[in-house]
């Protein structure tokens, strides 16, 4: 009876936040995976086409009917934003199509009966009409494929994309090798780091402690200024070395991959930190002395006992920097040049520089299934540590 | 094989101006069991680290076996440790946390194994050696530790009150368990702890602690029937203290008159000095109590306040003249009533007259 | 050993703190450079901070954002850390999907929320701002509440009970007042967040709700002035102020409470 009050009471304590994070956050994220797939573009301005086309095998120009459906279609569009987006997507699936659609469009709209194969010989070629084909329907794996630089030929089969015409996979790549350089920096600083605070106690550990949460308290944004302003060329660093005589000139360290895993490392430290001296510290004091006791030297006492007790922190550490680096926008988009933009630049980019929100959306599907997979593995191991403290 | 007596010798230990040991003396013998008896903060466990190697000491020297060991590290020390929480390797199942110091000390596979299931069968934990040490109880964790100090035949085994996280009855089992244990294999065993009944019950010897200083060394007889000063009297065990003059003091037969001019006759060390202020200690289970004045012996006069039945005996609380006093009863002795007046005799052997 | 492991520490120490220590002066710098030497003091740049119409709107839009999505994160946040406290079914998957705002990438949220803001007529809204902000703040409040109410003895919410409070009389006397330095610490740092974010402002944001950190960031970019430093020190005494007044508001109210 209590039982069912209190869990009814429960139910409606959680339910704004349930319904407020369903609204701004889940359907969001929904939206982009939607969108990451969607290509309404053609099909929503040539029904008639896309319920013609269907039945069509491809093969040579396509039967009247069908060429008549598809000047039906364009004689009756008259919303000309949707239009010119059709015509950016057929375009870029079919280079020549803006000029033929500037050509066909007006004759069209003049007469529907005009014959499109004297109007413009394009008509004549299967390509075009290939393409509109692949265009209608309002599901599309294409800014999926890009991601990992593939594509669809006119047959329908996964090729990868010539070289140099697209950077994802590269960029993808580089996200990767990135955010594992800076997950490596961070846990050779950190883990000693972790060690010391934790074999300190007093002051000095505080200081320790302190040292790595004010940081973190500290706004993204200001470090990342900060950085900025140590790493510039007539930044303190380079006038450290210039007037100690280690270097003639100053030494570039911003805009480059230096400056990007120098600025990340330290505002991704704290992650690192914090894991494994939260595991140290809930070791017993008495371990060490212990199996120095039993005979360990130091050096084998820290890796028969403290490392596997440890190691657990560490893994945590890892994956929450490696996880949150792949994410990281505002850190390589300042202090980071042209070839160190990771995938999140490359997502902003695509969304609100040239508009191009399926591919944004797309890039995005792939950074967020990273994401998940990184924080899964995150919550088995600190679901394991539960069941074992329990 | 013999076992390794220890030497301090003029031992001190200092936290900044924080003393903790003062130049402190003490040898064990080779098989010897030692209780370090105190209350917390004075100075046993210290003294305990230093000889483990865990503390560093400040001035002074620690031998054992006649060479000295003040800058030997802990891991080539060879002596076993008991922790006050066992300190088990939480990752390491019973077996490998045994295993640990013959591992270290580079022995064959087989010979451990060997080694490990004999220690584990003599605490009777063979059948969990694959469990982790959080899968067992306190008192089996407490084996496992014993086990795993005494597997590697260390020259000395060091106990910091490894029963102090026991229940009660576990506790005096094991009390028991660790002595039988000690008499088989005839180690060194240095033991620290702050109940003096554990001290009194395990050891061949128990030096009583206090602010840094041994106030005592000698036999649980010594210790309690002869304390040597009013601290280690009222720490070991209950006592009835009354404060007076000596009067005379010769081989041992001493005469103290108390405030009230009551004369009682008592043992006690050489040197106290005639007309010095003394303090007779009478444990409670060694007085009687009498309806009239006792022939022979000394006598208090006194009122019962409190009767309280303790099971194993009775407990009298008496008002005399000169404050509270206590006796314990056997049960057979008939019980007096509140209120009454009553006199308390005790003979001259159990009355220990000491210098406040 | 001992001197290495000093000298080990006490250059970690410096790397983590130096960049917070060089920016701070920087604000006071009467150049036009953010550059050490520091030739003289001077407010100049903070006088630009209020004078110039850009600076000024972007600090007026932080004044109204950060307040509200730390109210609706701190309200929504502590309700549903109250809701998960008993023992409901599913506590610890919904504990995890509400942490979720908190792992997914800004920039994955922002392309989502772009879009569908645009459907939804939110875009280029105070409220979007607000919105987008608040999901993110949502899991800070959620585990820094969870915090205090798990140090919480339930014996002594039991205790008041059995001396004759109600449960609404136990849980304004008694939970409420030990689970306070929790909701503060949550409200604190839901403040500081939406102070300080760049990537959800960016997508959901038009250019007449330029947050104060936005203009930070377009500033770093394109035409870099000590009127960065400014703003990072008005950005750190806000978080600073903010966080000592809803502690000393908190110890008021449990001051109240005790008369």
């Amino acid at each position: 009876m209590t039982g069912r009050r209190n869990r009814r009471r429960a139910a409606l304590l959680i339910a704004p936040l349930a319904l407020f994070l369903g609204v701004f956050f889940f359907w969001p994220l929904a939206t982009m995976l939607a969108q990451s797939v969607s290509d309404p573009a053609v099909g929503r301005v040539l029904p008639l086409t896309s319920a013609a086309i269907a039945d069509w095998d491809g093969q040579g120009v396509p039967p009247p009917e069908i060429q008549r459906a598809f000047a039906t279609d364009l004689h009756e569009a008259t919303d000309d934003l949707a239009v010119g987006d059709m015509v950016r997507r057929l375009n870029s699936a079919q280079s020549g199509f803006r000029s033929l659609m500037n050509k066909t469009l007006p004759a069209v709209r003049e007469d529907v009966d005009v014959d499109l194969a004297s109007l413009d010989r394009k008509w004549s070629n299967p390509a075009y009409w290939q393409a509109i084909r692949g265009a209608v329907s309002p599901l599309t794996d294409r800014n999926l494929l890009a991601t990992m630089d593939l594509e669809r030929n006119a047959g329908g089969e996964i090729n990868r994309m010539p070289a140099g015409s697209s950077a994802n996979g590269a960029i993808i790549l580089r996200t990767l090798v990135v955010s594992a350089i800076v997950t490596l920096c961070c846990l050779l600083i950190g883990l000693p780091y972790a060690m010391i605070a934790a074999s300190v106690t007093g002051w000095r550990r505080a200081v320790l402690l302190g040292a790595v949460l004010l940081p973190l308290w500290t706004s993204l944004l200001v470090r990342t200024a900060a950085w900025f302003i140590l790493l510039q060329d007539s930044g303190l660093i380079n006038g450290m070395l210039t007037g100690l005589g280690i270097v003639d000139q100053p030494v570039q360290l911003i805009f480059n991959r230096l400056g990007v895993v120098i600025a990340m490392t330290h505002v991704l430290l704290p992650f690192m930190v914090l894991p494994i001296y939260s595991v140290l510290a809930t070791i017993p004091a008495n371990l060490m002395p212990a199996a120095a006791s039993l005979g360990a030297r130091p050096l084998r006492a820290f890796w028969r006992v403290l490392l596997p007790l440890a190691l657990r922190g560490i893994l945590s550490g890892v994956l929450l920097v490696f996880m949150t680096a792949i994410g990281y926008y505002i850190t390589p988009a300042l202090v980071g040049g042209a070839n160190d933009q990771m995938i999140s630049a490359v997502i902003t980019q695509y969304a609100t520089g040239s508009a191009n929100w399926g591919m944004a959306a797309a890039l995005g599907v792939v950074l967020l299934a990273l994401t998940l997979v990184l924080y899964a593995c995150y919550g088995w191991l600190s679901r394991e540590d539960a069941v074992r403290l329990s | 094989m013999s076992h390794s007596g220890i030497r301090f010798d003029n031992v001190s230990k200092a936290y900044g101006n924080l003393r903790v040991v003062e130049g402190l003396d003490l040898d064990i013998a080779g098989g010897e069991f030692v209780s370090l008896l105190g209350p917390s903060g004075s100075g046993k466990t210290t003294l305990l680290m230093m000889l483990a190697g865990f503390e560093d000491v400040t001035s002074g020297r620690i031998l054992v076996d006649g060479a000295l060991v003040n800058d030997i590290p802990t891991y080539r020390r060879d002596m076993g440790v008991v922790f006050q929480n066992y300190a088990l390797f939480p990752h390491l199942d019973i077996a490998r946390n045994v295993a640990f110091p013959l591992e270290m000390r580079g022995m064959g596979r087989a010979d451990i194994r060997q080694r490990v299931d004999r220690a584990l069968e003599m605490v009777q934990l063979l059948h969990l050696r694959d469990r982790r040490p959080s899968q067992l109880s306190g008192g089996q964790q407490q084996r496992v530790a014993l086990a795993r100090a005494l597997v590697f035949e260390p020259r000395v085994v060091l106990m910091d009150e490894p029963l102090g996280a026991l229940d009660k009855q576990l506790r005096e089992q094991m009390q028991l368990d660790i002595r039988a244990i000690h008499r088989r294999l005839g180690v060194t065993i240095v033991f620290v702890t702050h109940d003096q009944q554990e001290a009194l019950t395990m050891s061949d010897r128990i030096a009583v602690f206090d602010k840094g200083r041994i106030q005592q060394i000698g036999t649980p007889r010594e210790v309690y029937d002869r304390p040597a000063n009013r601290f280690v009297a009222e720490f070991i065990g209950e006592t009835n203290l009354l404060a007076g003059t000596v009067e005379t003091a010769e081989n041992g037969g001493t005469a103290v008159s108390l405030s009230d001019g009551t004369r009682i006759e008592g043992r006690s060390p050489a040197g106290l000095a005639r007309g010095s202020a003394a303090l007779a200690s009478i444990r409670p289970e060694r007085a009687r109590l009498h309806a009239a004045r006792p022939a022979e012996g000394n006598a208090l006069p006194a009122q019962v306040t409190d009767i309280l039945y303790q099971g194993s005996h009775i407990r009298v609380d008496l008002k005399g003249a000169d404050g509270q006093l206590t006796v314990h009863l056997d049960r057979s002795a008939g019980e007096p009533a509140v209120g009454a007046p009553v006199w308390l005799g005790f003979a001259p052997d159990d009355c220990w007259i000491i210098s406040p | 050993m001992r001197w290495l492991k000093g000298a080990y520490a006490s250059l970690a120490v410096i790397f983590l703190m130096a960049p917070l220590l060089v920016i701070l002066p920087l604000a006071f710098t009467s150049s036009a450079f953010l550059t050490y030497p520091i030739p003289s003091f001077s407010t100049r740049w903070f006088i630009e901070l209020v004078d110039n119409a850009v600076w000024q709107r972007s600090i007026v839009n932080s004044l109204i954002i950060a307040p509200s999505t730390t109210a609706l994160a701190t309200v929504l946040g502590t309700l549903a850390a109250l809701g998960l406290r008993g023992r409901v079914p599913f506590a610890a998957t919904l504990r995890t999907v509400f942490l979720l705002p908190m792992v997914v990438p800004a920039v994955v949220m922002g392309v989502g929320m772009q879009v569908l803001f645009v459907r939804l007529g939110l875009v280029n809204s105070y409220l979007g701002v607000i919105l987008a902000h608040t999901v993110l703040a949502i899991p800070f409040v959620l585990i820094s509440v969870s915090g205090s109410l798990a140090g919480i003895d339930r014996r002594v919410e039991r205790a008041a009970e059995s001396l004759g409070a109600s449960p609404v009389r136990t849980f304004t006397r008694v939970t409420l007042p030990l689970m306070m330095p929790g909701v503060l610490s949550g409200a604190a740092l839901a403040f500081a967040l939406s102070l300080d974010e760049v990537v959800l402002t960016l997508f959901v944001a038009g250019p007449n709700q330029r947050t104060l950190a936005r203009q930070m960031f377009s500033t770093l970019r394109e035409n870099i002035s000590p009127a960065i430093a400014s703003a990072a020190f008005i950005i750190i005494v806000g978080t600073v102020v903010v966080t000592a007044l809803l502690f000393l508001a908190g110890r008021g109210w449990q001051r109240q409470r005790r008369s």
